[in-house]
């Protein structure tokens, strides 16, 4: 499929074309979203085959259940990326993906991937890279962790054997620092 | 709520917990309504859902470009009401779950199948083993009563084959002309033995038995009592004695008498 011109639409014009189910609005939400929840599915579901099934799920249950969203309770984003999490994290809980081995650690999984693909080189977002080196290393991990693994806090505590409160403190501290980008 | 509270509840980090969508139902409704009543938390959440955003567009890659037209063919538009519906029914994830739960309600019977036969075939093999088990006390009671048998008529053969038994034939006397009895005697072994097989007594009443006499230098001395028994084919050991010079068999009283009843003779021998 050649590359054609990338449709862009602001949040509210892409709302109201989602709730028509007009084919534009699949096109500009593949067009924006695409690239970042396949970046949080890929972390999690380390088989590039694969993490592009749990893609194609994402849109269509996106598409389908797109009536049990409400801009008033949050950004679109923000609804989306919950759904791609919820069924990459089904995705390798499944039996039949357990049966293929493909599980790996989070720690290999954002080098491993990191390394084998060349992200996008994008201007807009070299402010908030910056700010992402700035993570405290306990910071970045529970980050990683509960965004990119989607342990719940409960079990990010069990896994690096800090108290519930530690944990939650630490969240809000790593996402107070990206904020810094645009404050 | 005061400020102050508004803030810690903010501080508290509920609110990122709840972008990320690890939130109870209660949590997520609580933290809906906080962000309708203060605008501090309505603006809280958007910064923290845009800064999320931006992380994860920071970490975006890019899905294979020939992925775009499979997403764009499985999604179903508004002017395809048909493929709608077949997508909205969609439900792929049961299938699974149903061929699992299918699996485990078939082993489950499976087992409970195999439990029933395997009961019964205990059943069966507990009966024949007590089958077993009784044939063999009764088998371990004949073998018994053979060996007593045996050990008792190799006494016999000793009786026979024995050369310092003598044997003695008492005859009937006047009372009772037809009876007689055969008594061997030897006063190497101190032994003696009455011969029931050939003996032919008349037979006693409950209140009386036969008692078998030695008779010492002309004293008689008990050697036991028996009962007439014209069906026994054994011989019977009686008391011991070493020196004898006549034996003699009197009807007394059951369990016997100290001295004989000389009336009641029924049988005698002499060497």
């Amino acid at each position: 499929m050649s590359r054609r011109h990338k449709i862009s639409l602001s949040e509210e014009e892409l709302i109201a074309a989602l709730g028509k189910r007009e084919k534009i609005a699949a096109e500009a939400l593949y067009d924006m979203y695409s690239a970042s929840l396949f970046g949080v599915i890929s972390r999690i579901v380390i088989d590039t085959d694969t993490a592009e099934d749990v893609l194609q799920d994402t849109f269509v249950k996106i598409w389908n259940s797109f009536a049990s969203y409400s801009a008033e309770k949050g950004r679109l984003f923000t609804w989306m990326v919950n759904i791609a999490r919820n069924l990459a994290i089904d995705k390798i809980r499944s039996k039949d993906f357990k049966n293929q081995n493909k599980n790996q650690e989070l720690e290999n999984n954002v080098t491993f991937i990191d390394e084998k693909r060349n992200t996008v080189y994008n201007p807009e977002l070299l402010g908030i890279k910056v700010l992402v080196e700035k993570l405290k290393p306990e910071q970045k991990s529970i980050l990683d962790l509960v965004y990119f693994k989607g342990y719940t806090h409960v079990e990010a505590a069990d896994e690096l054997g800090v108290p519930l409160g530690t944990i939650k403190t630490r969240l809000r501290m790593a996402i107070v620092q990206l904020r810094k980008n645009f404050n | 709520m005061k400020v102050e509270e508004v803030k810690a509840y903010i501080e508290s980090g509920i609110l990122e917990l709840y972008v990320l969508g690890d939130v109870t139902p209660a949590e997520r409704l609580e933290v809906e309504a906080m962000a309708v009543k203060y605008p501090a938390v309505k603006d809280e959440l958007a910064a923290i859902e845009k800064s999320l955003e931006l992380y994860a567009k920071a970490n975006e890659l890019e899905p294979d470009d020939s992925r775009l037209e499979n997403i764009l063919n499985s999604l179903a538009y508004n002017s395809d009401e048909s493929q709608i519906s077949g997508l909205v029914n969609e439900a792929r994830v049961l299938p699974i779950v149903k061929a699992q739960s299918n699996f485990y309600k078939y082993a489950f019977a499976a087992s409970l199948a195999l439990l029933i036969a395997s009961v019964i075939a205990l059943l069966n093999v507990y009966g024949r083993l007590k089958e077993s088990t009784n044939l063999v006390a009764s088998l371990q009671n004949q073998n018994h009563e053979i060996a007593s048998t045996v050990s008792l008529k190799d006494g016999e053969i000793e009786v026979l084959r024995d050369p310092s038994f003598k044997l003695l034939k008492l005859q009937g006397t006047k009372i009772s002309p037809a009876a007689a009895i055969t008594v061997a005697w030897s006063p190497v072994k101190k032994k003696v033995w009455i011969d029931m097989a050939t003996a032919k007594m008349p037979s006693n009443d409950k209140e009386h038995q036969y008692q078998l006499w030695a008779l010492v230098a002309g004293k008689p001395v008990d050697l036991g009592v028996f009962d007439s028994d014209t069906t026994s084919r054994d011989m019977k050991e009686m008391k011991s004695i070493t020196l004898a010079d006549a034996f003699a068999v009197t009807l007394e009283k059951r369990g016997g008498s100290p001295t004989p009843t000389m009336d009641e003779m029924m049988v005698i021998g002499k060497f």
